[in-house]
């Protein structure tokens, strides 16, 4: 055969070359010196403050806007944010929002007290179908007007006797009524920019805020970039120059990006590989605890789910350490209660007790001795399928039971616990706001997140009196008390509550991010080599 | 031809509609809902967020509704992306699948044919085993190993380029290449079949014994007949990098059209489902459309029926 030609020889080579060109022209990996480059797992579907539902899409929000107060970083009562101070009345029932005379829009407009009314208006119109509504409710008239039996918003306690006062009135005394106002949904949207813009005002064209920074780009899946604003009342405590929101899918992309020096903050390391950046890069693996609860809801309106000494048998045998340590890694704490301790200074007054030769007793004395004709009932989740197993295997080889196992796409898993169509469904309960109420109020008799499908009187009996209480402590003590029925009636079994692990690079400084997902830009500078 | 192109897009219509009317009654009976959250939301908030989107009226008169907006080219607005509509989505994610896809074409058609001439042409030897040999690897490593690992080497190791994104040019080689070699690998083996068949013919011995150099009888004479399989394969092969590029995407996050079907999946976005899945469907359908009219006029002995 002839031998090939030169032209034929270089084009092959041409062919084999050209994919490799544009890598000679890679651009700088180091973005400018104070960006900030934060991965961002779940794209926001909604930046809107009244609209938004996920801890995610308020990283962004809050970067964007601010409330009339802020979280504090590290615990504690609330910062002042655009208000500067308030007052409280004497009767705990009237607090006056005094708001910073320099704070302005990101469009140069001043923010007024009357901006924040016509905001919280819009949050109560039930039109607006504002997810987080029930937020607002300690103020008065703000349920009524909500549901329809109030008609004039005038008689809502919202009032803004000049530009730069805002009078809220409460249905009754609440202590805790400030870490409500430091919640997300309290952030105000210009009013002016939503009627003009309707649904399209997030765009980063039409976006108007009142937070340090401003919104310069949106490209979903990509990245959301958010700019330093000057005319911020604080634009001199602000750090960074910008903050690059980037969009992953998943923690192995997530984790080869921070490993090419691409992100600054990643959101969860890989369970395969924390040990590894463990033993190699102890400085940047970051672990923070989350007031964030993993429970089975066992559907109490199911035989033998329906008798408690059979949840409580199922309850009892989890030998939670085991999952914590053997099972899950991370740092996990065990829950043997509910509402993760310190959430709004919450302080647990009963623990389940982890007793197999108590639980067989129950079992026993339930009509099922040694699981002897106990039904295959069916363990549900959406994730973490070796918590599912290792619970699996812990009540057949304590209690004798055999359960199925079915692991289904989230929504799928959620539309059936949310209908009752499951036994045993695996769930997380994530808190709103600092206040243990928020989560107990979710299995409150026909609360919509109430997946058990539980009724008890005496734990509505004690949240009810939990929220006619004026006085804090005693108001913990009744929470304390409906958390206890908890432990007895076992609707739920908690297993753990949940933590973070991430990376950050060594170059940031001042992060900070609280057990409920809140964190604070103002505070982060970059010290890049 | 006309007529015959002219009658396949009109078989397009009831083939597209079946497809719309499947995946609309589909995607509805899937469990869980748009506004499906973690945290169930109330009652009322529900019936107002399905009152907005028009979710509270019977499924039929939502079919027909969703009919007449398309006959518009009215996709509707997205469930999860509050202030987009579908329409807007796709303008902006298919440009990026199309780029990803057809910048990979090119790196598969290169590679791969080159590679196939290159063993065809020195059949039995070390350079044919070598061709092979690469061409067989490249049909058997899966896009998700191969695309982390050149981001190891190339991305975190060497750190040449980035290790995701797509922002600049340098953004797209890994990417491309990946999706590039899988279908470079099929090509290969292809062409190589093809090409070994063409040159064993007459015609190839009288073009050398005229004089042709054998760069013309190559890539004149030989190429020609040598294609004609991998232009069959080509059809169902754009579709799928067209279409298919969901792991691509993912591994190198890719704004492209491909992760967002996917997620539209996971989110209930009815809508976004809808639009690219129509999108896919019209896509595949003119595809095997071209591929037909090109193996007629590659194959003289074809003809349009």
């Amino acid at each position: 055969m002839a031998k090939a030609s030169t032209p034929l020889s270089l084009l092959c080579l041409w062919c084999f070359l050209w994919p490799l060109i544009p890598a000679c022209s890679k651009h700088a990996a180091d973005p400018p010196v104070q960006v900030l480059r934060i991965s961002q797992r779940n794209e926001p579907g909604n930046l809107d403050p009244a609209r938004a539902t996920l801890p995610d899409d308020f990283f962004i929000i809050r970067a964007l806007g601010e409330g009339l107060v802020s979280p504090a970083p590290h615990g504690g009562p609330p910062r002042p944010a655009a208000a500067e101070r308030w007052d409280t009345s004497a009767d705990g029932l009237t607090y006056t929002f005094h708001l910073r005379r320099n704070a302005t829009w990101s469009n140069g407009e001043p923010v007024t007290a009357q901006d924040f009314v016509s905001s919280y208006r819009r949050v109560l119109t039930p039109a607006t179908a504002a997810p987080k509504a029930a937020l607002f409710f300690l103020v008065r008239g703000a349920e009524d007007f909500y549901r329809g039996r109030l008609a004039a918003f005038a008689q809502v306690g919202f009032r803004a006797p000049d530009e730069h006062t805002l009078i809220v009135t409460l249905a009754r005394p609440a202590a805790h009524f400030l870490a409500y106002a430091a919640s997300g949904p309290w952030i105000p949207v210009n009013p002016r920019i939503v009627a003009r813009h309707g649904r399209n005002w997030t765009r980063p064209e039409h976006h108007v805020g009142n937070g340090p920074f401003t919104l310069a780009e949106w490209r979903p899946g990509q990245r959301i970039v958010v700019q330093k604003r000057a005319g911020y009342w604080d634009a001199g405590a602000v750090k960074v120059d910008a903050i690059h929101f980037l969009a992953f899918d998943n923690g192995d992309a997530e984790d080869r990006a921070y490993r090419a020096g691409q992100l600054d903050v990643t959101m969860a390391v890989p369970y395969t590989k924390l040990a590894g950046y463990a033993a190699a890069q102890p400085s940047s693996l970051q672990h923070s605890p989350l007031h964030e609860t993993r429970y089975l809801a066992f559907n109490t309106t199911r035989p033998p789910l329906n008798d408690v000494r059979v949840r409580r048998a199922l309850a009892l045998t989890l030998d939670r350490s085991a999952l914590v340590n053997q099972v899950l890694q991370g740092g996990l704490t065990v829950a043997r209660h509910y509402v993760p301790p310190g959430l709004g200074g919450f302080t647990p007054i009963a623990r389940l007790a982890e007793d197999a030769a108590e639980a067989r007793r129950l079992l026993n004395e339930a009509g099922y001795p040694g699981g002897a004709g106990f039904p295959v009932l069916e363990l549900t989740g959406w994730t973490q399928t070796t918590v599912l197993e290792a619970v699996q295997a812990m009540w057949k080889k304590q209690l004798g039971l055999s359960v199925r196992i079915a692991v289904r796409e989230a929504r799928v898993h959620l539309a059936a616990l949310q209908q009752g169509d499951y036994d045993i469904g695996f769930m997380t309960a994530i808190p709103d706001v600092a206040d243990p109420a928020d989560l107990l109020k979710d299995l409150h008799s026909g609360a919509p997140a109430n997946y058990p499908q539980w009724r008890d009187v005496e734990f509505d009996r004690l949240l009810t009196l939990a929220g006619a209480t004026d006085a804090p402590v005693e108001r913990l003590a009744f929470l304390a008390a409906a958390e206890a029925r908890l432990t007895t009636e076992c609707p739920v079994a908690p297993l753990y509550f949940n933590a973070r692990n991430y990376l950050l690079q060594p170059a940031v400084q001042g992060w900070h991010e609280d057990a409920i997902w809140t964190r604070d830009y103002k505070q982060v500078s970059l010290h890049r080599p | 031809m006309f007529r015959f192109v002219l009658r396949r897009l009109l078989e397009m219509i009831p083939v597209l509609w079946v497809i719309v009317t499947a995946t609309f009654f589909m995607i509805r009976f899937v469990p869980g809902g748009p506004f499906t959250a973690e945290k169930a939301v109330t009652p009322e908030v529900l019936r107002n967020l399905e009152a907005h989107y028009g979710l509270d009226r019977p499924l039929s008169r939502q079919y027909l509704d969703y009919l007449g907006n398309l006959l518009h080219g009215n996709l509707g607005p997205s469930f999860k992306y509050a202030n987009r509509t579908v329409n807007e989505i796709i303008a902006d994610k298919l440009p990026v699948s199309l780029e990803l896809g057809l910048l990979s074409l090119a790196v598969a058609l290169s590679l791969g044919l080159t590679l196939g001439i290159l063993a065809a042409i020195r059949r039995n030897t070390g350079i044919d085993y070598l061709c092979s040999s690469v061409s067989m690897t490249g049909i058997c490593v899966p896009t998700f190993v191969l695309g982390p690992l050149l981001v190891l080497v190339f991305a975190i190791h060497l750190g040449w380029v980035n290790a995701s994104g797509w922002y600049g040019p340098a953004d797209r080689v890994l990417p491309c290449l990946t999706l590039g070699c899988v279908y470079a690998a099929y090509i290969a083996r292809l062409t190589r079949g093809g090409m070994l068949e063409v040159l064993g013919q007459d015609f190839i011995r009288t073009a050398r014994a005229k004089g042709a150099s054998e760069t013309r009888v190559v890539l004149r004479h030989a190429l020609r007949g040598g294609l004609l399989p991998v232009v069959s394969f080509l059809g169902p092969a754009i579709a799928g990098i067209l279409t298919g590029s969901f792991v691509i995407e993912t591994i190198f996050q890719i704004p492209g059209l491909g992760r967002e079907f996917v997620n539209s999946a996971f989110n209930r976005d009815y809508t976004l489902v809808l639009g690219t899945v129509i999108l896919y469907a019209a896509l595949i359908v003119v595809l095997n459309l071209v591929v037909d009219v090109v193996q007629v006029w590659l194959n003289p002995k074809l003809k349009f029926e």
